[in-house]
């Protein structure tokens, strides 16, 4: 965050510092509507607005959903409770539960076949699921006595927000801090012809009322993989296109297990290839032409669905940001943020998937705003700690990792400096279903010298996220290799192999587990 | 008898088990010549969970929108594949040793009274400079002086040799081995009851384990029967019959009342282990053993004769009871945080079961001295938790964790 600010910034900033302290000085309600605006009513905007008005805080929430391009449209909590995490997972176990009934008859089950899956059950009982928790996010804003307005926001000044209903109705707010949270939303590659008219994004695949039918996921971001996963699980045919590579900025060891998993289990990929155009034709279905680069060729078939899953954009467009005088990213039209997630203007903070250089990750925007609250409320001067925030793609192959990647281990330490611990392992459920469990890896990267500390854990198997949660919580506390080996492993889980693993890569030997 | 040749290693271990291969592979690697003397099998698995928590999944399949996931079980089959496995792992287990040019001898062994520790496996004598017991435990037995016609029951042990689903079953006892085989049971078919002789299973674990759980046995459908005693068991025509006790240790004046199931194909009796000391003629060796026959052990695994140690269920283990933390650090210093939830894995299934999460604090810092759960996942959950307790992790450091979400394991890290 080095060099933010221009000379002219600077001096405005300091203005506004002077000028801002006068405003403290005079305390909130004569001179405010509220001591906190947050436009954003999702992960990060709800948990600091509530946060702030159980510290005392008046606060105000303003959430307002811009349909998609098809249309689809939800309540309360932002993308995480409606188009995320939540409806995410649940399609992901019913996935699970898809191999499950596989599993069920070498352990003895006998299921008269064949057991088929209705995508309208799942779809309702999960859109219902998601209803409920609008509500709920609805109820708890009203119990914290958080003032929350439908409505789309943008700002006037510093201290003013103009707020506009879906029927027009328009009215000014002004309040003393402003949090801006408003998240973001797919992107759609709009120079391929027809991928707008055509295509669906993440935003519509949860809200289908009917199933999506053969799809093709365009984009290998781990929102591409988890949906193409799901959708392969609850036997739909799934096919993955994509550009380059599979979970750019992940450890890419760990990303070809991912894919390679994905295939045993029944996912097609068009790897090194780009759309070129969508088409639809009379029977209804939409026909895609792309281009191979590695050869230049050019391939046709058909599909049901088209899913872009090519990244995601900032929702910065409406509002009114840079006339105001808070900076964005030249490249990611991001708003740019201090330490202390404040921006170019002094009053207003912006926080989530939204600012630059943050983890697009709900428990870090959660986080982030619990802890801007307790500052604002002159409780704390606590600051975000962005390093080892731990994640997990729910792919069907699970994939939880904290910490550096391999490669971004070896960059900032070098080769020679790093040992990598790892294990090919074999969990127990896999043996009476006889499953292939040649992607089941651990891998824990560690410094050479003294202690070996832990920079990176990497784990795929199942129950990835319950396994890594508490190996994050050993990673702040400084683990070091030995200690992770000097622990007690509970038994039998997939997790005490992570207290086994002794073979390192350097040494070139088989790294497979072979019983006690 | 005295010109009988005696074989010397370096390391005599006395059993086959976790315990016992542990020692005697690390030994190997570190040099040292090691005998293993085995007098079974290497012993079962969890394989057995497993199939069961399919069953309690094939229930939520059409909530998830699976249609014809009705299932029938056939235990014949997964016995089948369940002793295969077990047998790869035993030959697993034996190539191990082999490759690490391990002696292993079949037999059981006895403590001979030779001056020098020696032991006796089917008339052939072995002695090192440093002998190993890990022969573990067994299942408790109740006798039919005690109990009339408790020998009809069957243990654990004779639970892995069923070649079909008992119809009706009643299990005894409230530990975890208990609960574990009353749960398997249930959900692959068996109707099953629980006899316990006290208010809640698991007493020695947490009081919200235990509540939780008693709780959730009841919810799926076990018959718990509380302040209940087997008082004799009876063979008829239509199955076992078995005369049960019950009596409110509440109510003084109510007495006690008599009550019976009929029909039982399999009586169960979970009620402890024990030590497998009796046979090993410890008696003469200098070898201490507690009140229940457990080999006393120091923190080095030391017995109290030099050169004979002893590691795993044969030591008995030191059970963390709940109430250690108030009992170490005074009422004041602990606090505690707990949670409980429904897990979203069932926010859309008809079927609910709670998780529930307690962590213990003590001291200014709040350092986390017990972690204690319940709940679908937990068995994954807990060892990175374990890990960074035993490192000393705080309650601020785990609040300063970042979530890994949507996931149980997080509300540990979110706790207020």
């Amino acid at each position: 965050m080095a060099a933010l600010y221009s000379r002219s910034r600077l001096k405005l900033l300091l203005r506004s510092a002077l000028h801002l302290s006068n405003r403290t000085l005079t305390g909130s309600g004569g001179k405010f509507d509220y001591d906190l605006l947050v436009i954003g009513g999702g992960s990060g905007g709800l948990a600091c607005s509530k946060e702030a008005a159980q510290l005392g805080q008046k606060v105000a929430v303003l959430d307002y959903v811009e349909p998609s391009v098809r249309g689809t449209k939800w309540g309360l909590g932002g993308t995480c409770v409606n188009v995320g995490c939540i409806p995410k997972k649940l399609m992901h176990q019913a996935a699970l539960l898809g191999s499950a009934v596989k599993d069920a008859q070498k352990y003895g089950w006998q299921i008269p076949q064949p057991v088929s899956h209705d995508w309208a059950t799942l779809a309702e009982s999960v859109q219902n699921y998601v209803k409920s928790l609008n509500w709920g996010h609805r109820v708890q804003l009203q119990d914290r006595k958080v003032k929350y307005m439908n409505m789309k926001g943008s700002l006037v000044d510093d201290h003013t927000v103009r707020c506009l209903s879906s029927r027009g109705k328009e009215m000014t707010v002004t309040a003393r801090n402003i949090l801006i949270a408003t998240g973001g939303r797919p992107k759609y590659p709009t120079h391929v012809p027809g991928a707008l008219e055509f295509g669906i994004s993440s935003d519509d695949l949860f809200w289908l009322k009917e199933t999506p039918g053969k799809t093709l996921v365009v984009g290998a971001s781990y929102v591409g993989l988890e949906c193409a996963g799901f959708l392969t699980g609850i036997g739909l045919e799934a096919t993955v296109m994509v550009r380059s590579i599979a979970l750019r900025g992940f450890d890419q060891q760990m990303s070809r297990l991912v894919t390679d998993y994905m295939q045993g289990y029944g996912t097609r990929f068009c790897w090194d290839c780009v759309p070129k155009k969508v088409e639809k034709l009379p029977s209804g279905l939409l026909q895609v032409t792309w281009t191979d680069s590695r050869t230049g060729q050019d391939h046709q078939d058909t599909f049901n669905s088209v899913l872009w899953a090519v990244g995601r954009a900032p929702e910065t467009g409406t509002l009114n940001l840079q006339q105001v005088g808070v900076e964005l990213d030249g490249d990611t039209r991001k708003v740019m943020v201090a330490d202390d997630e404040r921006t170019s203007v002094p009053n207003i903070y912006a926080i989530g998937d939204i600012a630059q250089g943050r983890p697009e990750l709900t428990p870090t925007a959660i986080h982030a705003g619990k802890l801007l609250a307790r500052r604002l409320a002159g409780l704390s001067s606590q600051l975000m700690d962005y390093s080892n925030v731990p994640t997990t793609v729910f792919t069907p192959l699970e994939y939880g990792c904290v910490g550096l990647s391999e490669e971004e281990a070896e960059r900032r330490y070098g080769k020679d400096k790093i040992e990598v611990y790892h294990a090919f392992y074999k969990p127990l459920e896999f043996t009476v279903a006889e499953r292939d469990s040649s992607q089941c890896y651990i891998k824990v990267v560690c410094e050479r010298d003294g202690d070996q500390k832990v920079v990176g854990l990497h784990f795929t198997g199942l129950n990835a996220g319950e396994v890594t949660q508490g190996f994050a919580l050993s990673l702040r506390c400084g683990l070091s290799y030995a200690q992770l080996r000097d622990s007690v492993g509970i038994h039998p889980t997939c997790a005490e192999e992570l207290t086994k693993i002794y073979i390192t890569k350097r040494s070139g030997l088989d790294a497979t587990v072979t019983g006690c | 008898m005295a010109d009988q040749p005696v074989s010397r290693y370096d390391l005599l271990v006395v059993g086959g088990g976790s315990g016992g291969l542990a020692g005697a592979r690390r030994a190997a690697e570190l040099g040292a010549t090691a005998a293993v003397i085995e007098s079974h099998k290497l012993g079962g698995t969890c394989v057995m969970w497993n199939a069961s928590s399919h069953a309690e999944f094939l229930h939520d399949h059409a909530d998830y929108g699976f249609e014809g996931a009705c299932a029938r079980f056939s235990w014949q089959s997964i016995k089948n594949k369940r002793d295969a496995y077990v047998s790869r792992l035993n030959q697993i287990y034996r190539n191990n040793l082999d490759k690490a040019k391990i002696h292993t001898i079949q037999g059981h062994a006895r403590f001979t009274g030779d001056p020098e520790p020696t032991v006796e496996v089917s008339g052939r004598k072995y002695t090192a400079s440093h002998i190993l017991i890990a022969t573990g435990g067994r299942p408790s037995t109740v006798s039919d002086e005690d109990v009339p016609g408790a020998s009809l029951g069957i243990t654990s042990d004779g639970f892995f040799e069923l070649e079909s689903c008992p119809k009706r079953s009643v299990i005894v006892g409230a530990g975890y081995i208990a609960v574990e085989m009353a749960g398997i049971l249930s959900s692959l078919g068996s109707t099953t009851s629980l006899i316990i002789r006290q208010g809640g299973v698991l007493r020695n674990f947490d009081a919200l384990i235990s509540s939780n759980c008693t709780r959730e046995l009841q919810n799926s459908g076990i018959d718990l029967w509380k302040n209940t005693q087997v008082r004799s068991v009876h063979k008829t025509d239509s199955g076992l019959k078995i005369v049960l006790a019950t009596k409110d240790p509440e109510d003084k004046d109510v007495e006690e009342k008599t009550s019976s199931i009929e029909g039982v194909d399999c009586l169960l009796w979970a009620i402890g282990r024990e030590p497998n000391t009796a046979g090993l003629n410890l008696g003469q060796m200098g070898v201490d053993l507690d009140s229940k026959g457990h080999i006393v052990v120091d923190e080095f695994q030391n017995t109290t004769r030099k050169g004979i140690y002893a590691v795993g269920d044969v030591c008995g283990k030191a059970l963390l009871t709940p109430d250690e933390a108030i009992k170490s650090w005074g009422k004041s210093s602990v606090k505690t945080y707990t949670t409980s939830f429904t897990p979203m894995y069932h926010a859309i299934t008809t079927r609910k079961t709670l998780c529930v999460m307690k962590l213990v604090c003590v001291g200014k810092e709040e350092k986390v001295v017990g972690l204690h759960m319940q709940g679908v996942g937990c068995d994954e959950m807990l060892q990175g938790f374990a890990v960074a307790i035993k490192m000393g992790a705080t309650k601020a450091d785990f609040d300063k964790t970042i979530a890994i979400h949507p996931t149980s394991s997080e509300e540990l890290v979110t706790m207020r």
